[in-house]
This record gives structure tokens, sequence and C-alpha cells, in this order.
């Protein structure tokens, strides 16, 4: 004689159309579970996105800018760098590129209508030639200055200068009042981040600066780029380089810093966020349950039914811990689904690279048919425990 | 060949205590048509659970099939149920989800016969019990006789050994009963044992032998 048997496909089909017969209500009963995993994919899906969005700009900006400035001497004065400053640092060690801007007095009008009080926030500045490549600028329309141009009264304008000055396209006779002078816009930069301070000026060309507004011809500021791999070591050796004589009155600084602050502040798990979602689901864990204990106690007939046809304990608990299993996957996959949708279309507004871990889906669903099994187990449990007799009382 | 049921001395006692049966000796040969008859209360629905093996006397001796349930475990009894018993409840106990022919296929799910095979043996029953043309009906779809010879069709699906049925026209109007009826007593000629049990002395009258059961003991006469 033979023990009752069910075939582990026909379990999974009966689960199944458990479920299928209660449709709406298994909907419901899903949709904690599939909020709290969307929650924590989104969580985790959008951290990593930003933080990816952040790495690619360090990428694309680099790290191995270096800013050298005059400092404050003890007495809190300004000082200012040598004239030879540029000069000596283009021979610093595993310094690569050089540039540098000077500060000219003066304001920025867009006519001579407009009154030299109203400056807008806009500063002058001369620079080199090479300022863009250095800096990793794009210049959004026209050109940069160069060594011809540079000789000329020619600007190029900052993003945010050009905003401020209401030039937004540029024709051959765009021009401001640069320092009470009328010059020609050859150029507007698009938006710097490692040079914030560029946005908001007119370029001019150092000969220009020189010969019109009687300036030193030495930088203020000098921007450099280093190798890569020794960004540090040259950073120590470039105060001494820069003014020999008083190395403790320069500055130097490293712009990228901000922006790796920035992203390991990203890379720190968002706990806030993820236990919200985590409540999300333990609630969702706990609806299920309550389903499946309803289900139980309205499903008694069908328990003794199946009883009667042969069903074991085994048989009936299993059926029940299939639904409960069914259901949590059913909102694990749907919150799966839903986070990433989330997480893609939110990583498209931000123009970052959508990423989502490829550990948080399986983890997301392992997790869904965790709780499906705790929370069926009571329930499941108590069918079992029916006995035929009771089940089939009327 | 050894008979389908035999109940020696057989005591069931409930939590109180109350003893509802007090000894029942009974014997059901193999092609035997038995109505168990008694009013409420007799403690025929407390035989009907030992006989069906849903249940284990307190005392006494239970064979059935030829095992002696006693030595069974919960798991064989539930075997023993699959492959020996179909029952007939006077409430149909159809699922309400599934279409006729599923219904009547369920009646193997728990012999681990394939679908496929479940299927066409619950096409071959259902139109022997004249439901030919309602196999994708579901139970609300049909009217309470045929939904009757649902239940009467997934209880020989298993081929079993016994058919049990309990009230089987208790919830039908009396033409439909007497259809279920006639269905019933025709299941004579394919060799099958048939204990049916009622209240009601008609039901009883197209069986071939009567026990009259009456505070929990078996009477040889109506009393």
């Amino acid at each position: 004689m033979r023990s009752s048997r069910l075939a582990a496909a026909d379990l999974v089909r009966v689960s199944l159309l458990g479920i299928g017969a209660r449709k709406l209500r298994a909907a419901l009963s899903v949709l904690g579970i599939a909020i709290g995993i969307a929650a924590i994919v989104c969580v985790l899906g959008i951290s990593q996105s930003s933080a990816a969005g952040l790495q690619h700009e360090l990428d694309r900006l680099g790290t191995n800018l270096l800013t050298v400035q005059p400092g404050q001497s003890l007495t809190g004065d300004q000082s200012t760098l040598p004239l030879s400053a540029e000069q000596t640092l283009t021979n610093g060690p595993y310094v690569q590129q050089v540039s540098g801007i000077a500060p000219v007095s003066g304001t920025v009008v867009r006519n001579k209508r407009i009154g030299s009080i109203i400056t807008g926030g806009i500063s002058i500045k001369a620079a080199r030639p090479n300022l863009p490549s250095v800096l990793r600028g794009e210049v959004a329309q026209g050109v940069f200055l160069n060594a011809a141009t540079s000789n000329y009264p020619v600007t190029v304008l900052g993003a945010v200068a050009a905003r401020r000055l209401g030039v937004t396209t540029l024709r051959p006779d765009t021009a401001v009042r640069v320092g009470g002078k009328t010059f020609t816009v050859v150029g507007v930069l698009a938006p710097i981040e490692l040079a914030p301070d560029v946005d908001r000026s007119a370029l001019i060309g150092f000969a220009e600066a020189e010969r019109a507004f009687r300036i030193d011809g030495s930088a203020a500021t000098v921007y450099l780029r280093t190798d890569p791999e020794h960004v540090g070591e040259a950073a120590k050796t470039l105060a001494a380089a820069a003014d020999p004589a008083h190395p403790d009155l320069v500055s130097v600084s490293q712009p990228s810093a901000a922006l790796s602050a920035r992203l390991a502040a990203k890379k720190t798990f968002n706990s806030l966020f993820f236990g919200l979602g985590a409540v999300a689901v333990l609630v969702g864990a706990i609806g299920i349950a309550n389903v499946m204990v309803i289900s139980v106690l309205e499903r008694r007939s069908e328990i003794g039914l199946r009883r009667a046809l042969g069903a074991t304990r085994g048989h009936i608990g299993g059926q029940f811990i299939g639904e409960s299993l069914a259901l949590a996957l059913l909102g694990g996959l749907a919150g799966c689904a839903l986070g990433t949708l989330v997480t893609v279309g939110y990583a498209h507004y931000k123009h970052w690279e959508a990423v989502i871990p490829a550990t948080v889906l399986p983890l997301g669903l392992a997790g869904a048919l965790l709780i499906g099994t705790v929370a069926g187990l009571y329930p499941a449990a108590r069918a079992a425990r029916l006995s035929p007799t009771q089940a089939l009382a009327r | 060949m050894s008979p389908v049921i035999e109940l020696h001395d057989v005591r069931k006692t409930y939590p109180g205590p109350v003893e509802v049966l007090h000894g029942i000796d009974l014997t059901v040969e193999r092609d035997e048509q038995v109505a168990i008859l008694g009013p409420s209360g007799s403690g025929k629905s407390t035989l009907l659970n030992l006989i069906g093996i849903l249940d284990r006397p307190t005392s006494g001796t239970l064979v059935v099939g030829g095992q002696d349930i006693a030595a069974l475990t919960d798991r064989r009894l539930a075997g023993l149920r699959a492959a020996t018993i179909g029952f007939v409840f006077q409430q149909f106990f159809l699922l309400d989800y599934r279409t006729a022919l599923d219904n009547v296929a369920d009646g193997l799910l728990y012999t681990a016969t394939p679908l496929r095979e479940r299927r066409r043996r619950a096409a071959e029953v259902l139109d022997r019990v004249g439901l030919g043309s309602r196999f994708g009906h579901r139970p609300a779809q049909l009217s309470g006789g045929e939904r009757q010879r649902v239940a009467i069709a997934r209880a020989l699906v298993g081929r079993p050994a016994l058919v049990l049925a309990d009230e089987p026209t208790g919830a039908l109007d009396t033409a439909n009963g007497a259809a279920v009826l006639k269905l019933l007593s025709e299941l004579h000629d394919d060799g099958t044992t048939l204990i049916v049990i009622t209240h009601d002395p008609s039901v009883a009258a197209a069986m071939d032998r009567e026990i009259h059961i009456r505070d929990g003991r078996i009477h040889p006469e109506p009393t």
C-alpha cells in the first residue's frame, strides 16, 4: 500500500490556484511587501546612481588639479605671489600644465547707459590662453582667447557672467563694457565645476590687461595639472616653488577635494530610508500573515475535503506555505520592478547612469521568500492542525 | 476475499468525557450496498468519520481495506483514504474556482497520478454521470443535482473500493435526489461497495441492507 503523495508540480499548482481564485485580495496583500522592497531598491539604486554620476564627473574633471594662491600673512594682510611664480611652478616636480589668472579692478556692464555701480557681481580677470584646457572647461559659444586676441580689447565671458549680462547668442558685434572700455565678446564658456569664480568673470588677455589696466603681468591664482599618481607629493613642494622666500604665505588647494568628499558621503549607507523600507517590508509580512490566517478560516471545508481526498497534514501545510511564499515572491518581484523603474527614471532625469548594485535584486527576492516563509508558518500550521472531522463539520 | 470494512467493539469517546459510540460491531462485504439509518444525534456521523478513517476509534478494532488502522501512521491513513475511499457529501464541497473537470480530477490529486491522466479519467467519469457537456462549467453555473453528480464523479474517479455517501440527497429536491440515488445504485453494477448514511427511510430502502443506529448502538430492527 502506498502513502499519500503530492507531486512538487502539483503542490505549486495548488498553491497558485488558491491565489488565482482571490486575485484582488492577493494584490492588496502583496502591496506592503512590494512597496517596502521597492523603497529599499530605490534607496540603494538612487544613492549608487548618484555616486556613479559624481564619480563620472570626477573622472572627467580629474583630481590632479591644484590651485596655488597667495595666503594670508600672520598679521592678516593679503600677500601676493612673486612675479616669477608662474614660471618657477612650471618647473616644479610632477607639474604637467600651468595656467593662471589675475584680477583686474573695474566693473563689467552691458553698455554705456548702465551705471558702473551696477556690477552684477562680475569681475574682470586676465587669463592665459590655456586656461580652459587646464580647468577642463568647455567653450559654449565662439572661441577662447589666443596669443593674438590677447593683445586686443576682446573678452570671453564665464557662464554666469554671460547670463547676467544678457549675452545669449553671440553676434560679430556683441560687445560689453569692461572697466569703462568697449570689449568685443568672442566667446562664452560653459560652467566650470572646479573654478566657479571663473564663471562669474569677464576674461581678457594678459597683454591687453597690462596695456589697458596697468597690471604687472603676474598671476594671482595659478592652476596646475600634475601627474595624477603624485598629486600629494606635488602639492607639498609647490608652496616653496612658488615663493622660495616665504613658502608659508602660499596656499595650495585641491578643488576636487570637495567633490570627493561629497562622493564619500553618498557612498555611506542611507540608513534612515533603508530602515523605513525595512519597516514597510515588516508591515507587508504581517499583512500577508493576516490574509493567510483569514484564508485558512474561510477555507475550512476545502481543507477538510482535501484531507478526505487523501491529503496529509504536510500537504495542507505545504499548500498554505506555498501560497504565502508565492504572495511574497509576487510582492518581491513587483517591488524589484517598481524600484528599478523609479531608479532608472530618476537617474535619467538627473542625467546619471542608472546603477543598481547586482546584489540588490537577488537579495530583495531572497528577503521576500524568507518573509513569505515566516508569514506563512503560523497560518499553515493552523491549517495542518485542523482535524478533518472538524474541518468538514457543518 | 476480505471484507471492505470490519468494526469490532468500536467505541468513540469525546473529551467531556462523552461516549458517543458504545461498542459497534459491523462488517461490510465487497459489493454490498448498505444504508446506515438513524436520527440526528444517534452517532451516525461519528460512525461515518470512523469508517472514512477521518478519525480513529478510542478503542476497538477497525479494519479498512484489509488494513488494521491502529497500526497505520497518519501519512499511511491519508494514503489509504486516497486509494480506497471515495466521499460524497451532503454539501458537495466542490471548489468554486475550479471547473467541473478539475474538481473531478482533484479526486486523484493525492495519488501521484500525472495531471494529463487525472484529466483524462475525470472526463471519462463525467461522461458516465451524464455531464459530458459540462466539463468547463464552474460549480456556480451548475444546478444542485448537477453539482452532486460532479461530486459523485470525483468520488468515483479513483476507482475506490468503498464509496461513502453522507446524506447525498439531503440538499436536493425530490426529483434531483431520486436521480442521484439512481446514479449511486448503478455503481453496484461496477462492483463498488456503497455505504450511505441517511435519516431518510426512502433513501435507505434503495439499498440492499439497512443498519439502524440509535444512541450509539446498532439495533437489529427499526425502533
